[in-house]
């Protein structure tokens, strides 16, 4: 299912259900706290108007010291319910008691829950509960005129409170029953309806109230959660086009301040250090078929033009030795160019043993003795003997590349001087020429893979030199640096450790 | 016809210039864009062969300078083969466009093509009266039956015939048919024209005294 991959639809949800269980909660508990409000009212008038009747159906005797200041009405109570007494003496005092100011203050029945009372006698209680026994007992049903009135209702409508002491709820009906000390019960119960509606009426507020809360909060939230999410729509937008190959794209970054926002900001840096690679990656494979592009050339016209028609042996020669050099000039780029990929890739595993370092550079400088002199070129060594721990054929390799340079960008009558010497633990070779010098312009850009200062191929070589070379010294950890004036002069100084 | 070489590389120069006089051309070389630029200069070259990069001066750069003097057809080599070097060629002012490395018969045919073109030609075909010449297969014919020409003669008549209803002097003659290298020695072209007339019919070429040649 879609909608459940959707971080935008699972957030919802889980803040729906969230939503709906912290209002539930809260409803309910709301819910609880009117009802037991409410019906503690209710009890608290129960137990009252039970204790009242309780008091003054129940006098204690006189000789037990009980204290006439404890009790709660000022009037003579009325005469005690005898134990043995007959049902007309009973009802007789109940009568008597009902009569009281104080009953009728608290019977005053002008409240909505209608109380209705019960009085039994002596073990009735038990027996009245049990519904077969409920009929034939003694009610009192007793009117008291203007609009008080008290009603002792019928035993066998009465409601079932089976439990005694504390007040019970039945239907719409609660009630509480209360055996006295003497065997007597009394009953008092009232309708909850009009509480009963009051809760439904709460209860359909609070749920209706939830509702909106519920809706509101849906609302807010997909509001919210789209805004937050916008971003990564703009992300993978701009994700899906340059995976299709425009790697020029990148994520409109509105709010930099966000956790997206900062993602947006490192992956747009990601998206453009992706592009100048491809960049440099396209532009060397370019630079890698423009070299190869003039040797071919030369042989492919070679090739035709003596095939044109029938030639002597000395211009078949001729042909030949033009198509070889091409072919040599080919050989070395391709040498070139794999050792670059190799270093790349990481893949040149480096040799790393000590060696005399002065003593290959020596040698690099008599190999290349005979192309300067060819130049009227002189080479002034200065070499400290110095033994470092290296690749010595790389590091050679280094050397030739640097002196090939020095020895043809320079002047005739130039001299090279090539100067190797120990600094702060470091291998420094110094390389410097008599020649044009490199343009400020150019400074920069002549370790760049292809790049010359020339602009023309005239000088022979590949522009790959330096770019080996630079490539060779950081592979050993070292750094290779040039300064340059123009008219006077250009220095390489490579700087190596030692081990 | 005579055409200018600039090209850097010059085992490359050495052997286009070698197939182009085979292909009976006068050719002229330069191996850096300053010399080539002041052989463009100076000279009415039919076509010139330019490569982009060079030293001293670029192709863009000769090419720009030479469009606000001449209008010699100029055929660009190089070994970029973008599209915007392309268009950029173009829009300098290059009349074609050719990529190393690249094939001498299609190096022929373009540099046939905007000879052809400057001279307001669209067919390799011409025909004056009953002689036919043949550009791309560089024969002549008169009446169906081919003719044997030398390469000299056969660039004299070719390029008289591009040059129909003009005088051409013969300053011009020797410029376009002979390169920088051959002595103009005067009488070597009136050869030339004298073994043309026998070949093709005495009226074929017109003497303007004072002028020079002419086909009508």
């Amino acid at each position: 299912m879609k909608i459940f991959n959707s971080i935008k639809w699972r957030l919802q949800i889980w803040y729906g259900l969230i939503l709906v269980v912290v209002l539930a909660g809260f409803g309910f508990t709301a819910y609880q706290l009117e009802r037991n409000r409410q019906f503690r009212r209710i009890d608290d008038e129960l137990q009252r108007r039970v204790e009242f009747i309780a008091k003054g159906m129940h006098r204690p005797p006189p000789q037990r010291g009980s204290n006439d200041g404890e009790h709660p009405f000022d009037q003579p109570p009325p005469e005690r319910f005898s134990d043995n007494g007959s049902s007309e003496q009973n009802q007789k005092a109940l009568r008597d008691f009902l009569d009281s100011p104080q009953a009728q203050a608290l019977f005053d029945n002008n409240n909505p829950n209608q109380f209705s009372y019960a009085i039994y006698p002596r073990g009735g209680i038990e027996n009245a509960i049990e519904p077969q026994h409920r009929a034939g007992w003694w009610t009192v049903d007793m009117d008291v005129d203007d609009g008080k009135s008290i009603r002792v209702v019928q035993a066998n409508t009465l409601p079932d409170l089976g439990k005694l002491g504390t007040p019970q709820t039945i239907g719409d009906f609660r009630g509480i029953v209360r055996r006295l000390p003497t065997g007597e019960a009394i009953q008092v119960h009232c309708t909850i309806a009009p509480e009963l509606k009051e809760l439904r009426l709460t209860a359909l507020k609070l749920a209706g109230f939830g509702g909106i809360i519920l809706f509101l909060g849906l609302a807010g939230g997909w509001w919210f959660v789209s805004r937050a999410l916008r971003p990564i729509e703009n992300i993978s937008a701009a994700a899906v086009k340059i995976s299709a190959g425009d790697l020029s794209q990148r994520i409109n970054v509105a709010e930099t301040e966000s956790e997206l926002g900062q993602l947006a900001a490192v992956l747009n840096s990601t998206f453009a250090r992706l592009e100048s690679a491809f960049a440099q990656q396209k532009q060397f494979a370019s630079d890698a078929a423009h070299e190869l592009r003039t040797p071919v050339s030369v042989m492919l016209t070679q090739a035709q033009t003596a095939l044109n028609r029938e030639r002597t042996a000395p211009e078949y020669r001729e042909t030949v030795e033009t198509c070889q050099r091409a072919a040599q000039r080919m050989r070395k780029l391709i040498e070139s160019l794999l050792a670059l990929a190799r270093l790349d890739a990481g893949q040149e595993v480096l040799k790393r043993l000590p060696f005399d370092f002065s003593k290959a550079v020596s040698d690099c400088v008599e190999q290349l003795k005979p192309i300067a002199e060819e130049r009227g070129v002189k080479i002034i060594s200065e070499l400290s003997p110095l033994e470092i721990t290296g690749d010595s054929e790389r590091l050679a390799q280094v050397v030739t590349n640097l002196l090939t340079n020095a020895i043809q960008y320079n002047l005739p009558d130039g001299e090279v001087r090539v100067k190797l010497e120990s600094q702060n633990g470091l291998a420094v070779l110094t390389v410097s020429d008599t020649g044009a010098g490199i343009s400020a312009e150019d400074l920069p850009r002549v370790f760049e893979r292809f790049y010359r200062a020339d602009k023309s191929r005239s000088t022979g070589g590949n522009g790959l030199g330096l770019a080996i070379a630079k490539a060779i010294v950081e592979a050993h950890g070292g750094m290779i640096e040039v300064a340059s004036e123009e008219n006077a002069g250009t220095t390489f100084r490579v700087r190596l450790p030692m081990t | 016809m005579r055409i200018l070489i600039v090209e850097d590389e010059p085992d490359l120069l050495r052997s286009i210039a070698q197939a182009l006089r085979e292909e009976g051309y006068a050719v002229d070389t330069a191996p850096d864009g300053e010399d080539g630029f002041y052989k463009a200069e100076n000279y009415d070259y039919d076509a010139i062969v330019l490569d982009v990069m060079l030293p001293k001066m670029d192709g863009w750069e000769i090419l720009k300078r030479l469009r606000k003097i001449k209008k010699t057809p100029v055929l660009m080599l190089t070994a970029r083969d973008q599209a915007r070097d392309r268009v950029r060629g173009l829009d300098t002012g290059a009349d074609d466009y050719l990529v190393k490395p690249f094939d001498l018969d299609e190096l022929f045919a373009r540099l046939r093509a905007i000879i052809r073109r400057s001279a307001n030609k669209t067919t390799n075909i011409i025909e004056i009266g009953e002689t036919k010449i043949d550009t791309a297969l560089r024969n002549v014919s008169l009446k169906e039956k081919p003719v044997e020409l030398t390469a000299r003669e056969y660039a004299l008549v070719e390029f008289l015939a591009l040059h129909r209803g003009e005088v051409v002097t013969r300053t011009q003659l020797y410029e376009h048919l002979f390169d920088e290298n051959e002595c103009s020695l005067s009488n070597l072209l009136d050869v030339h024209v004298s073994n043309v007339r026998k070949k093709l019919g005495a009226d074929f070429i017109v003497t303007r005294r004072g002028h020079g040649y002419c086909i009508e």
